[in-house]
């Protein structure tokens, strides 16, 4: 594996952690927001 | 074929419940700003998983894997792109604070407070068409995807598009915005488990090395730096990374969803988090293409590379799971896009022409009808048209259509004084014709002379289009001061710290 690959596989790591992650913490932040704009 | 009952139950399981919550999600709309924009009541946690809902469909998947099938890991940078973009639009406000400020619906309507009533008739055609164009190919996207993972004929998967699609229009139609964010939200969750069971599986039976060693077998430094890379190069990168900034701020659909925000620095954060997720929305499906290339080599179709190799690694149950967050992330991305174009349709095009003032209950009633109209479009359009160009530039092309003359109009509009009526008249028109230009020489490309032949490098055309909006601006603005005097922007209610 190149330098360069190694990188682009360590962008890839992260990227999906990012996205992953921060998903789930607006899974959750997004039930309440939708229960607050259904309630009003 | 792959698709077996388990799939079939958690499937249908997941379409019936799209009905239901879609559908009872019409009794929250109230007037036409429930209908259009919720009552622009979203807090800026459910805008985030709407606006990543839209901005994922099956078809984003399909362009975004073949581009990994096709150019290795060099084109992961498009994601790191898309990050820096959209951070910018987060941390600046840039454009969408500023129309949320406004309390605008469509990007259009600015056209007229800014510039005139013309303006936005010949703004929201060009927006209009650009954008249902551009949807136009996501269903054969979507078909091709199916095709490939679930193993079933033409004839099954047309059934099964046009349920999904019926079911779409249908909650679109009846609940507006209210039906589109309920939904979306389900969808949001549901595609980040689709793809974190495709992701999952990939690895199962893909080593990060095979893959590695797959892109640098077949691509050697193209495969890893997207600057010698062919398919980029410089040009490509410098417009993408303007045409991201311009697009992402003004590309309606997504837009609306900031528009819908209960205030303008929600509408800016809902970008500051969607920015966060946006290079693993876009570097996980182009590494499933990177994977496709590691497990059948480089001769497959480049479309259908990346979902043969779900459709093999991904074992019954959870095929049907995937398949499921596969179509909910296209629906939110249809409901949204039937949502932005029809209201710009009725707001925009029908509204200025019409001799009286269109009515609420009219005005939804006519957005409601042309919902249906581009359903049956696509659905059409879907079956029959031939792409030129690949996926993914193909859609870059038809978005520079409208996304050029409009980032022209409205950044010009809103941060630059000396911008007018002509000035916007130039950007629309001169900021559409470098990629109709292209869509037309690419049809008769073979019969053109040597010293043409730039003219249909998508990549140019792309640029040109941005370029050309500019210069069309500023000229048409700075020759015409006396004539046509710039109209200034109205004070609004959260500048003066009145009311949100």
């Amino acid at each position: 594996m190149t330098g360069l690959s190694f990188i682009w596989i360590v962008v890839f790591a992260l990227a999906a952690l990012f996205f992953f992650g921060t998903a789930t913490v607006i899974t959750v932040l997004g039930a309440r927001d939708l229960r607050d704009l259904l309630r009003g | 074929m792959n698709f077996h009952l388990i799939d079939w139950i958690v499937l249908i399981a997941y379409l019936g419940l799209s009905v239901f919550i879609g559908i009872r999600a019409k009794k929250y709309v109230e007037n036409m700003e429930g209908y259009f924009v919720a009552g622009r009541r979203i807090k800026p946690a459910l805008g985030t998983a709407t606006l990543i809902a839209t901005e994922i469909g099956i078809v984003t998947f399909m362009y975004l894997g073949e581009l990994g099938y096709v150019t290795g890991f060099s084109c992961f940078w498009l994601g790191i792109n898309g990050v820096v973009a959209y951070l910018i639009i987060g941390k600046t406000g840039f454009i969408v604070s500023a129309l949320r400020r406004l309390k605008v619906i469509t990007i259009p309507e600015f056209y007229e407070i800014r510039f005139n009533k013309r303006v936005r008739l010949l703004g929201g055609i060009l927006l209009f068409l650009g954008g249902v164009l551009n949807m136009g190919v996501f269903l054969k996207m979507d078909g091709l995807f199916l095709t490939e993972t679930m193993g079933f004929g033409p004839d099954v998967l047309t059934i099964v598009m046009v349920i999904m699609l019926m079911i779409v229009v249908s909650y679109t139609v009846l609940g507006g915005m209210f039906s589109v964010v309920v939904t979306d939200y389900m969808q949001f969750v549901l595609l980040t488990v689709g793809m974190f069971v495709a992701t999952a599986f990939t690895l199962t039976h893909v080593s990060l090395n095979e893959i590695a060693t797959a892109v640098s077998n077949n691509f050697g430094e193209a495969g890893v730096n997207p600057v010698v890379n062919p398919r980029f190069g410089w040009t490509f990168l410098i417009w993408i990374m303007l045409g991201s900034v311009g697009a992402s701020a003004l590309n309606q659909p997504a837009t609306t969803k900031s528009l819908a925000s209960e205030n303008a620095e929600a509408g800016r954060k809902v970008f500051l988090f969607a920015g966060i997720t946006l290079a693993g929305r876009y570097i996980i499906p182009m590494f499933w293409g990177a994977a496709a290339l590691a497990m059948f080599g480089p001769h497959l179709n480049p479309t259908t590379a990346m979902p043969k190799l779900l459709g093999t690694v991904v074992p019954s149950g959870f095929l049907g799971l995937m398949i499921a967050g596969m179509l909910a992330a296209s629906m939110s991305t249809y409901s949204a896009y039937l949502l932005a174009w029809s209201s710009v349709a009725t707001r925009d095009i029908i509204a200025p022409i019409s001799k009286k003032e269109l009515s609420e209950k009219t005005t939804m009633l006519l957005s409601r009808i042309i919902s249906i109209v581009i359903g049956i479009f696509i659905l059409v359009f879907g079956l029959w048209y031939e792409i030129p160009a690949t996926a993914f530039q193909y859609i870059a092309i038809t978005g520079a259509m409208y996304a050029a003359g409009a980032f022209g109009c409205v950044a010009f509009g809103l941060y630059w004084k000396k911008a007018n009526s002509v000035g916007a008249f130039s950007a629309l028109a001169l900021g559409a014709a470098a990629p109709l230009t292209f869509l037309i020489l690419d049809q008769v490309k073979t019969s053109l002379p040597e010293g043409m032949l730039w003219l249909v490098d998508v990549n140019v055309s792309g640029f040109l289009s941005f370029v050309l909006a500019a210069l069309g601006m500023v000229a048409g603005s700075l020759l015409t001061q006396k004539s046509h005097p710039p109209i200034a922007l109205p004070t609004t209610d959260e500048q003066e710290g009145g009311p949100r």
